[in-house]
């Protein structure tokens, strides 16, 4: 069995503001209002808040731990208080611990909004792109900043558009399967460590690391790089898995599906992914039963499954009642000998 | 080399998953194994070649078990016809 265990799981408990802002800046064209003494604020949670009830002095169940996105509502709202109101309207949120502002729809900050945030040590961010649009991509950013994530090791391919993880002791041949396949025009995401990032509910992104990228090791030969040999056709960043193929030296008393029935699954980040366990024999090509699989995975995605309607076909037969012959298929050749 | 004669004693038949059952238990053991029915022989450890007897309740099977385990593997598929491939 595929070994895996919850221990190797990641998952960030908080990322600090000038780490979130060094990588969204040029994403959400944020510019940076206040000075950067608020930079090591942690951010601990992917939701986003709107603090309009909060300015308006209903402070109870704050969520004040969020991103405070300022929109045009608070804005507006700000606009119509006087001088005072407004400023101690926003002290009144400065009075949470809360990691960073963003102010959307480029809306310009009162005079004093900056000098409290900055007396605060809360950064205080601004974009041009509507409120909409920026909870929509922060919110893509913080879930897969905070999005649980596992390394496994293994060759992980694309075979005709299906993510194919490969696993199986040292050695089994791995890495030759999958350059097997880059050979046949399929595509390389990741050889040896392949990160596991869960997307929602029920899905699973695998992509290679940073520094490893796109080389591989090839046993008695060395390092190669991929891409520079089979060129950018061969590779490719991320994929979603889709099926874990187990290689194992054939092992006698394995128990190997004969009908494809019975599908098994591992759970991996809580995400059921389609096993296949494939013994290796001499003589058997793996390259060319991964393909088979690809398809056959495609083909049970669109509605056939051949083991079912094989087992159809079977019954039918059967209770058909007496078979006195086995029949040929096909009845008469009608003085066809070709 | 043992040869017996068996039959098929559950509603059912010689359906998909008895079939990969025999096929499985057979495998497990050197000998040759093969299945007779109307005179039509397969290999036993074929799930291809023992799903197209489409053997039906009531069907009389012609078994042959040949090698240096068939003892074994004779009592363990004849045990399963037996038991109505646990489906009685």
């Amino acid at each position: 069995m595929l070994k895996f265990d919850d221990s190797s799981i990641i998952k960030k408990q908080n990322i600090d503001v000038g780490y979130f802002f060094e990588k969204v800046k040029s994403k959400f064209k944020l510019t940076l209002l206040s000075n950067d003494s608020g930079f090591q604020r942690s951010i601990k949670e992917q939701n986003l808040h709107r603090p309009g009830l909060a300015l308006a002095g209903f402070v109870d169940l704050f969520s004040f731990s969020r991103v405070q996105i300022f929109g045009n509502t608070e804005m507006h709202y700000l606009a119509q208080l006087d001088d005072v109101q407004k400023l101690n309207s926003l002290d009144r949120i400065f009075q949470f611990d809360i990691p960073c502002i963003i102010l959307t729809n480029n809306n310009q900050p009162y005079p004093g909004f900056i000098d409290l945030a900055n007396s605060h040590n809360v950064p205080v961010f601004i974009t041009p792109l509507s409120t909409t649009k920026l909870i929509y991509f922060v919110s893509d950013f913080l879930d897969d900043q905070f999005a649980p994530k596992v390394s496994v090791h293994g060759s992980f391919v694309d075979v005709y558009g299906v993510g194919i993880l490969f696993t199986g002791k040292s050695g089994v041949g791995k890495s030759e399967v999958a350059l097997d396949l880059i050979e046949r025009g399929h595509r390389l995401v990741a050889d040896d460590v392949i990160i596991l990032t869960k997307k929602g509910e029920g899905i699973l992104m695998g992509s290679g690391t940073d520094l490893v990228k796109h080389f591989m090791e090839i046993r008695g030969l060395g390092l190669i790089n991929i891409e520079k040999m089979f060129g950018i056709r061969a590779i490719r960043f991320q994929k979603r898995l889709e099926v874990i193929v187990e290689l194992e030296v054939w092992d006698e008393k394995g128990d190997y599906t004969r009908t494809g029935l019975d599908e098994s699954t591992i759970s991996m980040l809580d995400v059921e992914i389609p096993h296949i366990k494939l013994p290796i024999l001499p003589g058997k090509n793996i390259t060319v039963i991964s393909e088979v699989i690809s398809l056959h995975y495609l083909l049970k995605h669109y509605g056939y499954d051949a083991a079912k309607i094989f087992q159809d076909r079977l019954s039918q037969s059967i209770q058909k009642g007496k078979n006195p012959d086995i029949r040929r298929g096909v009845d008469y050749f009608e003085h066809d000998f070709e | 080399m043992i040869a017996e004669t068996v039959k098929i004693i559950n509603n059912a038949g010689l359906h998909t998953r008895p079939a990969a059952t025999i096929v499985k238990l057979a495998s497990r053991y050197k000998s040759e194994f093969f299945i007779s029915k109307d005179g039509f022989r397969i290999n036993g450890k074929s799930i291809i070649g023992v799903m197209t007897l489409a053997a039906e309740n009531g069907s009389e099977l012609h078994l042959t078990f040949d090698g240096p385990d068939e003892e074994k593997l004779a009592f363990d598929v004849i045990d399963f016809f037996k038991r109505g491939f646990d489906e009685l």
